[in-house]
């Protein structure tokens, strides 16, 4: 079935569920006032914003040229470059790496870019085992689920419910501590950082000058990822360049205050290079795998702006749409306002047409981006699209018709007379529950209020004619 | 057509179109940080920071004292350091015995305290950090339950900015360059602070002279 056929039903289910719906307000409330404490540590934090954004759509801007020299950089510091135009190519590749270094074990930190490629099927179908080592991306993997959120993955869960999946499937005794469960997994997460052969990560930037990868992570997988492993692979989005250090750091400024409300995030590394001749760890072997998958037609479209979010979620938190439905709702990986741009655009508008019609367009998104992208004219022009593409064939005559009747206003009080006769034909006790047709859209999800016996047209005459009567007038009517 | 070039052909293609908004001027970077009051240095301000984010702190008047101040945080703890040679104020004197990068991976996991330097402090941020090099093991600041951290004070930045710029040569000579601020955490359960997740659960700075 088509993805957008099963949203309704997904929302249905999302309001339905209450428990959801008040850890929602819960996290998407400290995260969203945490923010704004964050953003009151700049002098300017307006100045601060604007230069993220001009550091993003330079990139954006320059994304080609600013690609090659990408490369360039990395194969000078001795990484090897790949790249893939899909995900099926994408996971190909990181399984041939896997395979030609005889890898068995592989421990991946958060990326987002790999949920899109559905990467950890793809290795364990080669027989590479792949573990989630950021806590709530392991969690979403014990328990077959999603990431809820793009940096608070299991948002959507309580702490019993993580005890009850951890008491299950790593045979631990229960707890609904947050201590004692984090500490389950450090315990089971750190055997398999000793023995995994293999690292895989997402990256938060590349850097075009020094061909740098920036990884942000507070628990330390990040840095895990990158340091133990004989072979570190990065899988990320070609559209995640910045230009210069400079840059990075305009964007590093933004990022955390606006994700978690931290002046920076606990780690921050920068991988340039596989191990130096001397290092004592560090891997041996540094690939990074470049993905369009869809990027480089949005690039081409109305929406390319959207290529310059820093993914920290900000948008998610303030949405008054993401707040009532949670992530699951928007089915695919990336949720709230970024992802009903971005989905579409990378999975097709036709399959994923309701989505830009999941906001309100209030505005809140465009407010709290650290890059300041303006998601409500996005999302206004993909409804364009969709309507433009997707209008019944019948409307445009139909349109006309109307037209026609309602500049003649005789016509139009006739043509309302019989309208009015046929709908209060239809009413039960003052409301009408189904219309026929292309009406029908309207009564799917409410009632029409049955109209009354008279227009405004009849009314006016009948007061007009009652007025005139004691002045004696009886022909003014 | 290799992947590659199907891909930047497309770009090069949709460039083309012109669609994507042109940004605003990008302001030179700079480097002084809004001070949290009138008589800030850069060393104040580093340790504020660090008592924000739950870093115990020293700062020693001499060599010897950073090394007695180590010594005392360290006991009788199993450690995993840095190369004696690595090591300011001759640390490395003090930790007679201690694991190395050199020490097989699953007795450096078994170490308790990890005992580096630092390459640079942000004030800014109170940020330690580390490039990877001879000598300097990345697990040291990351395996052990507790870092200790020894900082000279002529390395304090004000800002990241500052620090990209004044030591891009030396970021350009290491495979590997971490900020370290604060000890490891996450807030995935039910959003509630946890900490020494996969890093350090605390970490203990050391300033000398």
């Amino acid at each position: 079935m088509a993805p957008s056929a099963d949203f309704s039903k997904r929302v249905e289910d999302a309001l339905a569920n209450a428990g959801l719906r008040a850890a929602l307000d819960r996290a998407t409330d400290q995260l969203g006032s945490r923010r704004v404490v964050a953003l009151a540590t700049l002098s300017d934090s307006d100045a601060t914003r604007d230069a993220a954004r001009a550091a993003r759509l330079d990139a954006i801007a320059h994304l080609p040229e600013y690609l090659e020299r990408f490369e360039a950089q990395l194969v000078a510091n001795g990484a090897r470059v790949h790249w893939a135009e899909t995900p099926e190519q994408a996971n190909r590749i990181i399984a041939d790496i896997g395979r030609a270094t005889a890898a068995r074990l592989a421990v991946k930190s958060k990326s987002m870019v790999s949920e899109e490629t559905h990467l950890n099927d793809a290795l364990e179908r080669q027989g590479i085992e792949v573990v989630e080592t950021d806590l709530g991306e392991y969690i979403v993997q014990l328990r077959h689920d999603r990431p809820s959120h793009i940096i608070a993955p299991i948002i959507h869960l309580t702490r019993q419910d993580i005890g009850r999946v951890m008491e299950q499937r790593l045979s631990v005794a229960y707890s609904d501590d947050a201590q004692t469960l984090a500490a389950y997994a450090r315990t089971k997460l750190r055997q398999a950082f000793l023995r995994a052969d293999m690292g895989i990560s997402g990256a938060n930037f590349g850097v075009v000058e020094t061909g740098a990868i920036c990884l942000v992570t507070n628990e330390g997988n990040g840095r895990m990822v990158t340091t133990m492993p004989r072979v570190h692979v990065v899988l990320m989005g070609i559209e995640k360049l910045v230009a210069t250090m400079a840059d990075l750091d305009r964007c590093l400024k933004v990022l955390a205050r606006s994700a978690t409300g931290q002046k920076i995030t606990v780690y921050t590394t920068l991988v340039r290079a596989p191990r130096a001749a001397g290092d004592l760890d560090g891997p041996e072997e540094l690939h990074v795998v470049l993905l369009d998958n869809g990027r480089s037609g949005i690039l081409a479209g109305d929406t390319a702006e959207i290529l310059a979010c820093i993914r920290c979620g900000a948008c998610l938190n303030a949405c008054p749409v993401y707040r009532t439905i949670g992530g699951h709702a928007y089915g695919d990986t990336y949720p709230g306002p970024v992802g009903a741009v971005l989905t579409p655009g990378l999975r097709g508008l036709r399959e994923w047409s309701d989505l830009p019609h999941a906001s309100s367009l209030c505005g809140a998104c465009r407010d709290v981006c650290p890059v300041r992208l303006d998601i409500p004219r996005m999302l206004l022009s993909l409804r364009h699209s969709v309507s433009s593409h997707a209008r019944p064939r019948s409307l445009g005559p139909a349109m006309k018709l109307f037209a026609w009747i309602a500049t003649r206003p005789s016509m139009y009080g006739r043509a309302a007379a019989v309208a009015r006769w046929w709908l209060q034909r239809r009413a039960r006790s003052g409301w009408i529950r189904s219309l026929p047709g292309l009406a029908g859209g309207w009564t799917q999800s409410r009632d029409l209020k049955a109209p009354p016996g008279a227009s405004f047209q009849e009314l006016w005459r009948a007061r007009q004619h009652e007025r005139a009567r004691p002045r004696g007038n009886e022909d003014a009517a | 057509m290799s992947a590659r070039a199907a891909i930047l052909a497309r770009l090069r293609n949709a460039q083309r179109t012109g669609r994507v908004p042109v940004g605003p001027r990008r302001p030179e970077p700079v480097f002084e940080t809004p001070p949290e009051s009138g008589s800030e240095t850069p060393l104040s301000r580093l340790l504020i920071e660090l008592t924000g984010l739950g870093v115990e702190h020293h700062v020693e008047p001499t060599p010897d004292d950073v090394c007695a101040r180590v010594a005392a945080l360290v006991g009788t703890r199993p450690v995993l350091s840095w190369d004696g040679d690595r090591l300011p104020y001759g640390v490395g004197r003090v930790l007679a015995g201690a694991a190395t990068g050199r020490s097989p991976r699953d007795s450096q996991a078994s170490m308790e305290i990890g005992v580096t330097g630092c390459h640079a402090a942000i004030a800014e941020t109170g940020s330690l950090v580390v490039l990877s090099g001879k000598g300097m093991p990345r697990a040291a600041s990351l395996l052990p339950q507790v870092h200790v951290c020894v900082v000279r004070s002529g390395d304090v930045y004000s800002t990241m900015g500052e620090f990209f710029t004044k030591r891009a040569l030396d970021i350009a000579g290491a495979a590997c360059c971490t900020f370290i601020t604060g000890p490891s955490r996450t807030a995935d359960i039910e959003l509630t602070l946890t900490l020494g997740v996969h890093g350090p659960g605390c970490v203990v700075v050391v300033v000398g002279p």
